[in-house]
């Protein structure tokens, strides 16, 4: 895929070269609104406003990092998301699990501090994750998000949210501590090779 | 711990230390248990993270020409159909609005210039003899319609002169007793004066009518086999 040369198409208004790039880039658009919103049809809405705000403002793109620039855009979308709902909150009193049924302890109600029994609902290492992001302000996340989840290298992260690198490092380490100290709460659940439990008794 | 050290160690992890940063901390990692401690409990942390499983996109979000508002491209000609098409339209209307009003505008400017009738009056008293005279002829000889009807617009159209007004009711009178006497419907002509001609040939009327409308057919068919070929 000759990325530059289909950029400069769909800059042209080709939609064929645009949704060449919204193929390659799609599962990475949606799992950073996936982690951002922590909810999968959200994250679905965002990520095709995020296209599509992309298309009618991709004549603005001046080069660098494609990916960066796309993830802005994504990161803005979320932002669009989470302000809708503070003004409109739906949060459902019993979520529903994947078959339907009622969460009898939703993981968006469990805390580093809850008992044995309450962790063992969280059965899943990827579960904990996502509630101790959930948990960290918004700026810390989205930051968090794209170096650990996605991978981005502090310059293409510093371009995505347009903020200095040094706040980009001092985000990262607290964002860091923060998770290590939320998924303190967690800990049976994590692998044996990444517990932390000895370096958190320290 | 400190915020500057968490940083360190942060960068550390990730590389974007400078040689010299990356050994001055290497060396406080080998003496202080504490922050190599911290060190790890990071690269746990990003371990987990960078594990996190990648889902898939629940479905493809490529987009439609519909979702970004696109319209299908047009024919060059396009605008030169549509320029047209306006430029007939608004000189149909024109030349209807001219051809329908103007005629009233003229009269009612007319009957308004009291002083002007008066003026002509003269020249209109000088045809009254002649009208007069073609009267007294009425009874034995036929008078000819024309110019009973060609008299009539004249005598409505004096009103404010009250000697020529004068002058064009006797002639009117006798022309009408002599219509009577012919059989004809005389006052009713005098009362309806004969349509002007348009002041713009018809033919122009129709001609930017029919432009205007085939103009607006071609446009749609434009537009149609334009979104056609499109999709």
């Amino acid at each position: 895929m000759n990325e530059q040369a289909l950029i400069t198409d769909a800059q042209s208004g080709n939609l064929d070269a645009f949704n060449t790039l919204v193929l390659h880039y799609q599962d990475s658009v949606f799992n950073t609104a996936l982690r951002i919103l922590g909810d999968e049809d959200q994250a679905a809405d965002a990520s095709q406003e995020a296209f599509i705000s992309a298309f009618k403002s991709i004549s603005s793109f001046r080069g660098g990092s494609f990916k960066a620039w796309l993830m802005r855009t994504v990161t803005n979308a979320c932002y669009d998301e989470l302000r809708r709902q503070k003004r409109r909150p739906t949060t459902p009193l019993e979520p529903d699990t994947d078959d339907g049924d009622e969460m009898d302890s939703p993981k968006w109600l469990a805390d580093p501090n809850m008992t044995p029994a309450q962790q063992a609902e969280a059965d899943e290492v990827e579960h904990a994750i996502q509630h101790c992001l959930d948990h960290l302000p918004l700026d810390f996340k989205t930051v968090v998000v794209m170096a650990d989840i996605q991978g981005m290298d502090y310059t293409e992260v510093a371009a995505a949210i347009r903020v200095p690198l040094g706040t980009i490092k001092s985000r990262l380490a607290r964002a860091r501590l923060r998770l290590r100290e939320c998924l303190q709460g967690f800990a049976e659940l994590l692998p044996a090779s990444y517990r932390l439990d000895e370096g958190l008794a320290q | 711990m400190n915020q500057r050290d968490l940083e360190l160690l942060s960068s550390y992890l990730d590389g974007q230390l400078t040689p010299s940063d990356s050994a001055r901390l290497e060396t406080r990692l080998n003496s202080d248990g504490q922050l190599a401690s911290t060190l790890d409990d990071l690269r746990a942390a990003r371990t987990l993270l960078r594990q996190l499983p990648k889902r898939r996109a629940p479905r493809n979000f490529t987009l439609t020409r519909k979702m970004v508002g696109l319209n299908p491209p047009l024919p060059r000609a396009y605008p030169a159909f549509r320029f047209a098409t306006v430029v007939a339209t608004l000189l149909f209307f024109f030349t209807f609005g001219v051809n329908t009003f103007a005629p009233q505008l003229v009269q009612v400017s007319t009957f308004g210039m009291g002083g002007a009738a008066a003026t002509e009056a003269p020249a209109f008293a000088q045809q009254a003899p002649v009208m007069e005279a073609a009267a007294t002829e009425a009874p034995a000889t036929e008078v000819p319609l024309e110019s009973a009807s060609s008299l009539a617009p004249l005598a409505t159209a004096m009103p404010p002169a009250e000697d020529s007004a004068r002058v064009a009711e006797t002639p009117m009178t006798k022309i009408g007793e002599a219509g009577n006497a012919g059989g004809l419907d005389q006052p009713q002509v005098a009362n309806e004066p004969p349509r002007p001609a348009p002041l713009i040939p018809s033919v122009w009327q129709t001609a930017f009518a029919v432009v205007a409308l085939v103009g607006v057919s071609l446009m749609a068919i434009l537009r149609r086999s334009s979104a056609n070929r499109w999709k």
